[in-house]
């Protein structure tokens, strides 16, 4: 049982209050610490995000997790099926469909649909892509590409809270807010986790890069595409930096002398807010003025490419291309100014109709800066220590969708049992393939990857064991990889 | 630890068909065994002791399963029965330790060694004999029973003795001086009494003192100036919105959907008005909980009861395209359920949705049992006027009813006494007559099903007979002269025979016909018919959704309509797309289908079909052949039918009674609205005839095993009740013996108060949770709540009297390692207030809040680009006008994928679960947040203004100044080192901008100044009055 154990008394209360006074979180964030021998360094007495040690020494420092929010086709991407090609048109045998539930698809009436994309073989590796992927392909050899993933969740949102927090439900921490809960961040002058989208909103939201039942201390911060970078970081008109300076002084004296009174750290823990915030006012607008780069390498990551929305507005309006190029260079900045979490958003990849224009208009919006930004770490040497991660919710079927009231079958429905995602850097074992799927993709044959395996994974390579890596919330040990969670050895180096 | 014991699979279900089967059998074999039965008390249960009862007896069940009652033994464990009585082949008890089945044999590896041959022959045969089993082999055994604390009933306690009873207050007093003389720790002093003052305006209504009342309280000399206070603060209309917030969080209340669609819930808020009222009314929590849980099941439930129920309504509900109807409401139904463990029960019944509770004497069965209280709601919007609206509606009607009345009566007076006089000049006058309308009198008629169609002497057909239980096709013919036919008219015509008079056969009167078909054929060859086209439907009345267009769409299924205008005649037309008719005479025939979609045959009863040859466009009325007949005949001679005919059509003639019609008529436009159709409120009903509840096997609704009935779980006393539904659940709550209700609510109160509760885990009294820190207090607030007939406004009165309560906050170095969580309350705790009493502050002290309690959710302005975060731009953030910019933080519209960031950076919770405890995180976004988002700048705006403007008539010293600057924001005053810091911070400001005329006027921006004023100096108060508000003492309770 749970007690206030009085050895624990060298347990500083401001270690405690550090987060939140009184809070289950607090008290389950020091005592974790206490237990993993990880109480931290003098200045995390006042902020939540100072570095801390893994439980191991871990391959990746940083990571880069780009989300294609939707459901990218994986036949049409990464696992060519020649066979399902061989049996375009065709129903699909009863037995492999008999259990199984669709979003739209009319079992009765629906046939396998090839793909129409080339797929040729690339780097030394030999790793098989479509031809809608060129410049990635050529990073194929850094590249460890998963074809046996699979998932509980069959529509978007809950798919997408599954891939992002490990459970289908609301309310649990994301992915990056469990690496800073349990690492804080190197930057201190940024946040330790930051969110850049692309395109049209995914299905779930901000909830996508939620804390869950962690503080807000973890929870993503949005950096916006248009107007200031970071919501409220520019004075209002009429505070110039003087009188914002003048401000903060005398906000600094007046909760240092109530700290004095009262004797209370949250008020230290304020004033570093404080602090910090005003670092960020300097730092944020530095990150994201992107003149300091050289036109080579803006125009590697194509931050002024104009996009055509005419064919798959799926994937967003036609400044889409430049918006999510722009993300990619500052995904790099942000890792080489020490954020811990960087979450790349595009939607959408929901093909249901359209797919060969949707996925080729969606495929060239990312291809060329995603395959730049792999470069441009490899180059500087920040591949090794950083982890590049490109997923989407679930796959699409091999059955063409014959939704009712559609005229001709142009796309496929969702598919989560058997999927595709890549990694790359961060200690990762590129220039492979793990697990393979069915001759018609239709199921994982080979090495199945759970999304709890996934994430035990991906917390692996930062040092850090999923199954210590948890919260008591409500007399529950919440982690990231849920109940499940089995490391899949053959991706790390 | 192997929690899959025990996991049927999906043919558990065809057992589960055997089992009823199973006595005749069992009897049939016990006949011819007789001798050589099993002896249960000998041969099987030491069996079951040695192998079986370390893992499923009475300390743990692993899988649910417990070998060591007849009860639990004989209904199985989380995946269904495991012994079917007479069939051992088809129980998985068996098959588990022979080792014969899908699941792991058991004993499990390392826990014991397989039972031999021959003990599982024993078995075998104890199972084919019909698993006989003594009740006396009970005897012994305990039921199901747990010595944890938080089962044990809540013990009458009486107030300890303490030494320095001077300090009590009251009982709470008592309890935490006890303990803490026994560490010999003396409390704290209590607070000052401006600290005190504004901790309990924050607690209780959730803003600040205005400096008005801060002066007031501060000067009061009276010895119950503060029990004054309370009263005052506890009588407040927002204390209800205060405490309100806080039910929401644990009701999950939002104003949207949920997940990818997040589909605006524009009723919602109603709910949230009847929590404010029954809080500020002080319902009792008892009456409050079961109005919520069960308000349709309490007789005759009044319109609020009803609203109650909103409660459950605050789910998520999922409308993404793919989603299986089913799947989500299992899903709402299962956090309805969590949500009754977390709220009421303190406990995390969740767990055992998929499997028995690891810790929790709760098994998975028990779940489902709990589940069944919840399963059989349905989910309607009911018009709930607020009370205010309804009284508002029924002055304003009784004032319209008045007027309108005569308007009635005179158009009733003229049609009773000169309608008749009328009809007979009109006849003197006009001698021609030209039918527009050739009504057909049929030459056959037919019903598909059984009715007896009746041909009148008005040619219309009347069905007769039961209404069949099947939708009518009628079939008929008719023979006509016409040529250039341009339309055909349906007269649906009232019956005293029909229900309700008609015209259809439906319980209300009304039918659905949704198709009306045409045909015709020259009369010389009646075989050679050919379908006539029809267009332009229309009617004299049409329901909402059944159009009369539908009935000419193709579609068998949809159709045309008239409630609520049954009772009387309804007419349609329509037109053909080319004038027919043979020169030598037509054959037509009329096809009418009735709806096969309704449940209640919606046949019509009695109609009339008519001809036209006048110009398109058609009129629904208009001179018949019939009327015209009417006419030629002299006036005593009409039949009655035939004058109440003429006089019918006469109405639609006579100027002087569509005068008085008219009149009424726009009158009628005035007529005021009823507002329940315009406000709502989402409910929950109930099913007449409840939904089968199965266990389903780890938590698949897809994989469902034995049915459950409702019940409570066995821990917890009886339910005892003939009749288990949700009211005698909500009932059972607010028993004297359970133990749980009363605790958990006082402990989650209490923990407002002090940031954390006697019980740490607020949300976990089970074995998990931490134990109280002051027991016997705990057990002492729950029975003097329930005493005082649960009132909460009695509980909150109790702690914030206390003495306990009104300590200072400041921290006590010395005990920070004795006590490092202040768990012996040797001091109160500061808060940081949470993310909309924020806000209401920022309003509060720049004056720009604008109060209405209750009411609709209102959406203040919010950076750009948050909206569109939503899936697929369909999120729509409408900001609000005028006064709902600037209300209280809990009427924020709360969209659920991206909710209102402010709200979120303070730790709102994303009212996704029941959230019965908040974050209190203090994050560089907060700081953003306050310093710099517009609406907060605004705020800083309007105080540097207020600041200015108040103390222009006092002498205007600088000191005065910042004296109200602190006494509005921090309703303190200032210390001289604050007054010096203030001071100094103005005259810089005041060198600043000096030389910066544009920052100026940026600052004081569109402001009118206060007269007397400079620019700068309101600028450099808006500068301060900023400052200010980021403190952390604006921002913390103290």
């Amino acid at each position: 049982m749970m007690h206030t154990n009085p050895d624990s008394l060298n347990l500083a209360r401001r270690q405690f209050l550090m987060n939140s006074s009184c809070s289950v979180a607090g008290y389950a964030l020091a005592a974790m610490m206490e237990k993993e021998g990880l109480l931290a360094s003098e200045s995390s007495l006042t902020n939540p995000l100072a570095p801390r040690d893994a439980h191991f020494p871990g391959t990746a420092k940083n990571c880069i997790f780009i989300f294609l929010a939707g459901g990218p086709s994986q036949i049409d991407l990464y696992d060519s099926k020649p066979k399902l090609q061989e049996l375009n048109g065709q129903p699909l045998p009863k037995e492999l469909t008999e259990k199984v539930r669709f979003a739209f698809i009319n079992k009765e009436t629906a046939t396998l649909s090839g793909s129409v994309r080339k797929f040729t073989k690339h780097g030394e590796c030999g790793t098989e892509f479509s031809d809608v992927l060129p410049n990635i392909a050529s990073c194929a050899d850094d590249i460890a590409l998963i074809r046996s993933m699979y998932t509980e969740q069959f529509n978007h949102h809950p798919a997408q809270l599954m891939l992002n927090t490990g459970v289908g439900r609301f309310g649990r921490p994301s992915v990056g807010s469990w690496l800073t809960y349990g690492l804080g961040s190197q930057s201190n002058n940024l946040p330790g986790y930051v969110v850049l989208t692309a395109g049209r909103g995914a299905s779930g939201g901000a909830s996508l890069w939620s804390s869950g039942s962690l503080p807000s201390t973890y929870a993503g911060v949005l950096f916006r595409n248009k107007g200031e970078p970071v919501l409220n970081l520019n004075n209002p008109p009429g505070i110039s930096a003087d009188i914002q300076k003048s401000g903060l002084d005398a906000i600094k004296k007046l909760n240092s002398a109530q700290l004095g009174l009262t004797g209370d750290d949250e008020i230290a823990s304020r004033i570093a807010s404080y602090e910090l915030a005003f670092r960020m006012q300097s730092s944020a607008p530095e990150l994201i003025d992107l003149s300091s780069e050289t036109k080579e390498t803006q125009d590697a990551y194509g931050i002024d490419r104009k996009g055509e929305a005419k064919n798959g507005g799926r994937g967003g309006g036609s400044d889409t291309e430049a918006a999510f190029s722009r993300n990619c260079l500052l995904a790099r900045r942000l890792v080489e100014r020490g954020v811990r979490f960087i979450n790349l958003y595009h939607a959408s990849w929901d093909h249901h109709s359209g797919l060969d224009a949707g996925i080729t208009r969606n495929a060239g919006i990312v291809d060329q800066p995603v395959a730049a930004l792999l470069k441009d770490l490899k180059q500087r040497g920040l591949l090794d220590s950083t982890l590049v991660v490109m997923a989407g919710e679930f796959g699409r079927t091999p059955l063409g969708e014959n939704r009712t009231g559609s005229k001709a079958v142009t796309g496929r429905d969702h598919h989560p049992g058997a999927f595709s995602l890549w990694m790359a850097g961060g200690g990762v074992k590129g220039g492979q393939v793990i697990g393979k799927t069915s001759e018609l993709g239709w199921s994982v044959e080979e090495d199945p990857v759970h999304i709890n395996d996934f994430h035990a994974t991906l917390l692996h390579l930062f040092g850090l064991n999923h199954l210590k890596l948890a919260q008591n919330f409500g007399g529950l040990d919440i982690r990231l990889t849920n109940v499940g969670g089995k490391i899949v050895e053959k991706l790390i180096v | 630890m192997n929690c899959r014991v025990f996991c049927l699979t999906g043919w558990l279900i065809t057992i589960l068909n055997l089992i009823t089967l199973q006595p005749s059998f069992v009897f049939a074999k016990d006949a011819v065994a007789e001798t050589a039965k099993i002896d249960f008390l000998k041969q099987i249960k030491p069996l079951f002791q040695a192998k079986c009862h370390s893992c499923h007896g009475r300390e743990t069940q692993e899988g649910g399963f417990r070998l060591d009652l007849k009860s639990r033994a004989l209904e199985g464990g989380d995946s269904g029965r495991a012994i079917s009585p007479g069939i051992s082949h088809k129980s998985e008890l068996y098959h588990r330790i022979a080792g014969t089945g899908d699941g792991d044999q058991m004993p499990p590896e390392g826990e014991g060694t397989p039972l031999s041959t021959d003990e599982l022959a024993l078995v075998k045969r104890w199972i084919d004999e019909g698993a006989q089993w003594p009740e006396a082999a009970n005897l012994k055994d305990q039921l199901p029973g747990s010595d944890h604390w938080a089962f044990q009933a809540v013990k009458s306690v009486p107030l300890p003795q303490v030494q320095q009873s001077a300090w009590v207050k009251n009982g709470i007093d008592a309890f935490i001086l006890q303990k803490l003389e026994q560490e010999k720790v003396s409390p704290s002093a209590e607070a000052d009494r401006s600290t005190l003052i504004r901790r309990v305006y924050l607690d209780l209504t959730g803003l600040p003192p205005s400096v008005a009342e801060w002066e007031r309280w501060s000067s009061d000399t009276s010895p119950g100036w503060y029990e004054k206070l309370v009263d005052h603060l506890l009588a407040s209309p927002h204390y209800g919105e205060r405490w309100g917030r806080h039910w929401m969080d644990l009701a999950r209340y939002a104003d949207s959907d949920g997940f990818e669609k997040d589909s605006k819930r524009p009723h919602a808020w109603r709910w949230r008005t009847w929590v404010i009222n029954a809080l500020n009314a002080d319902l009792p929590f008892d009456q409050f909980s079961i109005e919520q849980l069960a308000g349709d099941l309490l007789p005759k439930p009044a319109t609020s009861q009803l609203v109650a129920t909103g409660f459950h309504r605050n789910t998520l509900i999922n409308r993404e395209g793919g989603t299986d109807p089913e799947e989500d409401r299992v899903k709402r139904t299962v956090d309805r359920t969590n949500t009754l463990g977390s709220v009421w029960l303190g406990l995390t019944v969740e767990c055992a949705q998929c499997h028995t509770h690891k810790y929790d004497p709760l098994t998975q069965r028990e779940y489902y049992r709990l589940y069944a209280f919840f399963n059989s709601m349905t989910e309607p919007d009911i018009g709930a006027p607020l009370p205010e609206e309804q009284a508002a509606f029924e002055k304003a009607d009784q004032i319209y009813q008045k007027e309108h009345a005569p308007l009635v009566k005179a158009i009733q007076d003229y049609e009773q006494q000169q309608l008749t006089q009328s009809l007979s000049a009109w006849e003197k006058q006009n001698t021609n007559h030209n039918p527009v309308w050739t009504i057909l009198k049929p030459e056959s008629v037919h019903a598909k099903q059984n009715s007896t169609l009746k041909i009148l002497p008005d040619r219309s057909v009347l069905a007769a007979g039961d209404n069949p239980g099947r939708a009518e096709i009628y079939t008929l013919t008719f023979k006509t002269n016409l040529k250039n036919i341009n339309g055909i008219r349906l007269e649906a015509l009232p019956d005293s025979s029909l229900p309700k008079n008609g015209p259809g056969r439906s319980p209300a009167g009304d039918f659905e016909l949704t198709m009306l078909s045409l045909k015709a054929a020259p009369l010389q060859t009646p075989d050679s018919a050919t379908d006539i086209p029809l267009e332009n439907a229309q009617a004299s009345f049409e329901m909402a959704g059944f159009k009369v267009d539908r009935v000419i769409n193709n579609s068998p299924h949809s159709g045309w309509s008239i409630g609520p205008q049954q009772g009387k005649k309804q007419i349609a037309t329509f037109e053909t797309k080319a004038p027919f008719g043979d020169e030598k005479g037509t054959l037509i025939t009329v096809t009418l289908q009735q709806s096969t979609t309704r449940t209640l045959y919606h046949n019509l009863g009695r109609f009339r079909l008519s001809l036209t040859t006048a110009s398109k466009p058609l009129s629904l009325t208009g001179m018949t052949d019939l009327i015209v007949d009417t006419l030629n005949t002299p006036a005593d001679q009409r039949t009655t039918g035939q004058q109440q005919e003429l006089l019918e059509y006469f109405r639609t003639l006579d100027p002087q009674l569509n005068k008085l019609k008219a009149t009424e008529l726009a009158h009628k436009k005035d007529k005021p609205r009823n507002p329940a159709e315009t406000t709502k409120a989402q409910v929950v009903n109930h099913l007449k005839i409840p939904r089968k509840t199965h266990l389903m096997v780890r938590g698949d609704f897809l994989n469902p095993a034995d049915e459950v009935q409702p019940d409570t779980p066995a821990i917890l006393p009886a339910l005892e009740s003939s009749n288990p539904n949700r009211l005698e659940l909500a009932r059972w709550l607010f028993n004297p013996k359970n133990p749980l209700t009363a605790r958990v609510t006082v402990n989650r109160i209490w923990s407002r108060y002090f940031g954390r509760g006697i019980v740490f885990t607020i949300n976990d009294f089970g074995t998990q949770g931490e134990p109280p820190s002051h027991p016997e207090l705990l057990d002492w607030l729950a029975t003097q709540f329930r005493e005082n007939n649960w009132s909460l406004k009695q509980l909150h009165k109790l702690i914030v009297m206390s003495a306990t309560y009104r300590q200072s906050s400041n921290s006590r170095p010395e005990l920070t390692k004795r006590d490092p969580y202040n768990t012996w309350l040797s001091h109160q705790n500061r808060q940081r207030v949470e993310a909309e009493i924020v806000r209401d502050q920022a309003l509060a002290v720049s004056g720009l809040i604008k109060h209405k309690i209750g009411g609709r959710s209102v959406n203040p302005p919010q950076p750009e680009g948050i909206a569109s975060l939503g899936y697929a731009n369909s999120v729509k953030w409408p900001t609000s006008q005028g006064d709902d910019r600037y209300r209280r933080g809990l009427y924020t519209f709360f969209q659920r994928t991206v909710p209102y960031p402010m709200l979120m950076t303070f730790d709102s919770p994303d009212s996704n679960l029941s959230c019965t405890r908040r974050e209190q995180s203090n994050t560089p976004l907060q700081a953003l947040t306050i310093l710099n988002d517009p609406a907060f700048f605004e705020c800083s705006q309007a105080l540097g203004r207020r600041i200015v403007e108040e103390t222009q008539q006092k002498e205007s010293s600088l000191d005065s100044r910042v004296r109200h600057a602190f006494q509005l924001c921090l309703s303190r005053q200032p210390s001289s080192d604050e007054i010096d810091i203030i001071k100094q911070l103005y005259q810089d400001q005041i060198q600043l901008l000096k030389s910066d005329q544009g920052a100026v006027s940026q600052l004081t921006n569109a402001q009118k100044r206060p007269a007397g004023s400079t620019p700068q100096e309101v600028a450099a108060w808006i500068i301060i009055g900023r400052v200010l508000m980021n403190l952390d003492e604006f921002v913390t309770r103290g």
